[in-house]
């Protein structure tokens, strides 16, 4: 082997060892190369079907693009001259039959292992006492009504390794419910109510947002998952939920334009505005909107009206102010 | 034989240097200014792009603020789409069609210069949308009621691109019944249907598709329009009306508008490939056949873009099986593409370049919708940045890098020019290793769980990385394509081109038959034609002669 072809040769393997090392310490550290570690049942299931339509679909890539590769190497110019015909072949009956079998095949086999999986991720499992959740998309946050009555907005608490049955609805624009590590998205479409489920299988805070283009702020619909023990969600929603919710109807619902203190943003300066003490007047403005505020509370309860009310008048208002906001 | 109205009636100032070109019924000038004008929308959509790049590069960045991220989003979706994709592509077929079946011009040349002149009124009308009451459009180039109705986005933005999209709906319409009766009608002599360029057979195709898909945009945009101007409440929920309809709807149109967008470029490959390969392409029927297949199932699969909504697992699984159908005629072009280069003397100008980049590109854009079409992992990964990175493998890496192919193999006939061969390979170079770096980190953004359409973001780490890199890829595309404009201008402005033989590539379809630039009526004569490759046939004729 002459000098100069060996130093090629070296230099690609060198680049080849590169870049797998590269990827197989991405993929280790899933640094984007499958979808996010699962922690619900079906979760999990997407990311088997996912992998193993990597294993086909890389297969192919690796010979569709080899086959460029060579072909472009081999069949190069090299000074042959620009009339110089190629082989003047029309076809292969046989080589295209094979190549439209083939993937015919390949397609039938992911199919069949898309449906082998498709019950674990679509049908919840039979579970004697599942948690069933509604969730609202608003513009521009989320609202969960658990099974006692009681709300929470962004914050969604479950406890673990149990069925969360998900009633998705909207109100006003269509989102889309989506936790990654806890399952596929749902769209929330008004005048529709769809529906998905999970099953947290660890302890812990699982992070997801809005996932359709719902207007202005729909990058700050954010939500997370609290996964506890079953102690610690009954805590929840019997006592801490009814006293968190004025705070975080604001935070969730509020200061997304008016700022965490009130203070303004894209919204107007709320902590001077005598409107926020007047509770008909407060809830009117909630309930139906203003010139450009979305109707954030059109489904809101009289408690939730009140814990809100609570909120601005202890929290937020520092009186009137001749001087404006 | 068609009388030309302005030999009956001669008017001096039409053949001023301006006003030839606004009053011209030539084909082929009405397709250079369908190319020229979306050549220039094309820069006003990748600015956009650039700008959603620029606010993108760092977590919570402020470059721009949140509205007018939502309008250059619904702008840059548009217009690459509308303005830039679909029009280049009817300029090309403007141009190319009469000269590849050896016809004089169109059809219907009036209706055909309506055509581009709707074209240009649309795209002017979308740019007035900037200038409207309470702002540009910002619900998106999908612009999904209820957003886009009256209470969600008030104001005449949205009613603008209602508008536009409705000329422009008119401007295809008018020109893809052209393409047919032209086609149809007016083939040379000798000229079967199996002796078509692949080219014609993506048009004829191409024009089906548009005839079938637009009535549902337009039915869609008049319904959307009625609920925010007049009193109705189609897709109101509120009211009785469904939102879902609107999916159903706009995607019946969106889907095969995406094989609207890339046909034409399986064509022009199709006629690239074996020109620089010294080969003919390799099965013929074959890919004749798969053009029409992928056209008919595109009619049959828009509910993937809808696996989100709900809808009955029975009909996912429909529309996954049918999506994935249309992967068996796409492979086989693929395939039979790269088998036009086996044993064939590949000669790497600049259309060979882009021809290879779009196969090697397409492939893996097609290879991620294969993902998308099993509808339990698009749950997943639907309407995050792998969506945005799968589409901009077809409809960059595919249509785009085929049209640049395009270009640089038909300026020549166009204008009579030879682009440069140095600052083609520099353009092509810079947008390949740009486009990689743009959009293959998207895919792993999307698995991490970036969604689309987003105005900042405030993860840190790898979320940090892709973006930036993202970013700096959008960049070094921006140069290659400085680097095009440069080409242009040198060879064109500077009129240092090299200028062209009638036949520089060697070619094998009529088109090279006649002058670069051809005459107003194209040819004195048309050989007859006795295959697919009439001027090679013609070559091996004169060379038995002599």
């Amino acid at each position: 082997m002459p000098v100069r072809v060996r130093r090629k040769l070296a230099f690609a393997v060198v680049v080849v060892l590169t870049v797998l090392a590269t990827a197989g310490i991405a993929a280790a550290a899933n640094g984007g190369f499958t979808p996010e570690f699962a922690h619900s049942p079906n979760a999990h299931r997407i990311n088997t079907a996912y992998w193993i339509v990597l294993v086909f679909t890389s297969v192919i890539f690796v010979i569709v693009e080899g086959a460029l590769v060579v072909f472009i190497w081999k069949y190069r110019r090299r000074g042959r001259p620009r009339t110089a015909e190629g082989s003047q072949v029309h076809g292969n009956t046989r080589l295209e039959v094979i190549w439209t079998v083939i993937p015919v095949v390949i397609l039938a086999v992911i199919g069949i292992v898309v449906f082998y999986e498709l019950p674990g991720i679509s049908n919840a499992p039979a579970a004697a006492n599942p948690i069933r959740i509604t969730v609202e998309g608003h513009q521009f946050y989320w609202q969960f009504d658990y099974p006692n009555g009681s709300r929470s907005i962004n914050d969604l608490h479950v406890p673990v390794d149990q069925v969360v049955l998900l009633t998705v609805k909207s109100y006003d624009v269509v989102h889309s419910w989506w936790i990654p590590q806890l399952g596929g998205k749902i769209q929330a479409i008004p005048g529709r109510t769809n529906h998905t489920w999970f099953k947290a299988d660890r302890a812990g805070t699982y992070y997801g947002q809005c996932a359709e283009f719902c207007g202005l702020y729909h990058e700050a619909m954010r939500a997370r998952v609290i996964a506890s023990t079953d102690a610690d969600y009954r805590t929840y929603v019997s006592s801490t939920a009814a006293s968190e919710l004025g705070r975080a109807e604001f935070q969730g619902a509020c200061a997304t334009c008016h700022g965490m203190q009130g203070q303004g943003g894209y919204g107007p300066n709320l902590a001077h505005d005598p409107l926020l003490i007047q509770p008909s007047g407060l809830a009117n403005i909630v309930r139906n909107g203003g010139v450009k505020m979305p109707p954030v509370g059109d489904s809101w309860t009289k408690a939730q009206m009140t814990a809100l009310l609570q909120y601005a008048k202890s929290q937020i208002y520092k009186g009137a102010s001749t001087s404006g906001g | 034989m068609a009388v030309r109205s302005d030999a009956v009636y001669p008017a001096t100032w039409k053949s001023g240097r301006v006003a030839s070109w606004l009053v011209t019924l030539d084909h082929k000038r009405i397709g250079i200014m369908y190319i020229c004008t979306a050549l220039v929308f094309f820069c006003g959509g990748g600015i956009a792009a650039l700008l959603m790049r620029a606010q993108l590069a760092t977590p919570n960045e402020t470059l721009l603020t949140k509205n007018s991220y939502n309008e250059v989003m619904t702008f840059h979706g548009t217009t690459m789409i509308f303005l830039v994709v679909v029009p280049i592509l009817a300029g090309f077929a403007n141009f190319l069609v009469p000269l590849m079946i050896g016809a004089r011009d169109m059809a219907f040349p009036r209706l055909n210069a309506f055509s581009y002149w709707m074209f240009l009124l649309g795209g002017i009308v979308l740019y007035g949308a900037w200038f409207a009451s309470g702002g540009a459009p910002r619900a998106g180039w999908w612009s999904y009621p209820p957003l886009s109705e009256n209470q969600f986005s008030p104001g005449h933005g949205q009613d603008y691109w209602i508008l536009a999209l409705h000329i422009l709906t008119i401007s295809s319409l008018t020109g893809a019944i052209n393409f047919l009766v032209t086609i149809i009608n007016m083939r040379a002599r000798g000229m079967t249907w199996m002796r078509m360029p692949l080219f014609i057979w993506a048009i004829i195709t191409y024009s089906v598709l548009l005839v079938v898909a637009l009535p549902a945009l337009s039915a869609g945009l008049t319904m959307l329009l009625l609920d925010r101007r007049g009193l109705t409440h189609f897709f109101l929920p509120a009211q009785g009306g469904s939102q879902v309809l609107y999916q159903h709807v706009f995607w019946f149109f969106g889907h095969p508008e995406v094989y609207i967008m890339v046909l034409p470029v399986f064509g022009m490959i199709s006629e690239i490939l074996p020109v620089f390969s010294r080969k003919p392409i390799f099965g013929y029927k074959a890919i004749a056949f798969s053009t029409l297949a992928i056209a008919f199932f595109s009619l049959l699969v828009w509910a993937h873009h809808m696996f989100t909504t709900g809808l009955p697992v029975g009909l996912d699984s429909f529309f996954m099986i049918s999506s994935m159908v249309i992967a068996v005629p796409t492979g086989i072009k693929i395939f039979n593409w790269i088998a036009t280069m086996w044993r064939g003397n590949l000669i790497f100008d600049t259309p060979l370049l882009w021809a290879v980049g779009f196969i090697a590109l397409f492939t893996m854009g097609g290879l991620s919708g294969i993902f998308l079409a099993a509808f339990p992992i698009d749950w997943q990964v639907n309407d995050t940045y792998y969506v945005v990175a799968h589409f901009h493998y077809v409809l960059f890496g595919g249509s785009m890098f085929g049209v640049f192919g395009g270009l640089y193999y038909w300026w020549p006939k166009m204008f009579g020019r030879l682009l440069d061969e140095r600052l083609g390979k520099w353009h092509f170079w810079l947008t390949l290793v740009g486009f990689n770096l743009t959009f293959l980190p998207q895919h792993m953004l999307g698995l991490l769980g970036m969604p689309r359409r987003i105005y900042t973001y405030s993860h840190g780490g790898l979320w940090e990385t892709y973006n930036l890199i993202s970013t700096i890829g959008s960049g070094i595309m921006l140069i290659g394509m400085l680097v095009f404009a440069a080409n242009i201008y040198r060879t064109q402005i500077l009129r240092l081109g090299k200028r062209a033989p009638n036949d520089p590539w060697v070619g094998d379809t009529l088109e090279w038959y006649t002058t670069s630039p051809p005459p107003p009526e194209n040819f004195d004569t048309v050989p007859y034609v006795t295959s697919a490759r009439p001027l090679r046939d013609l070559r091996r004729h004169l060379a038995e002669e002599t």
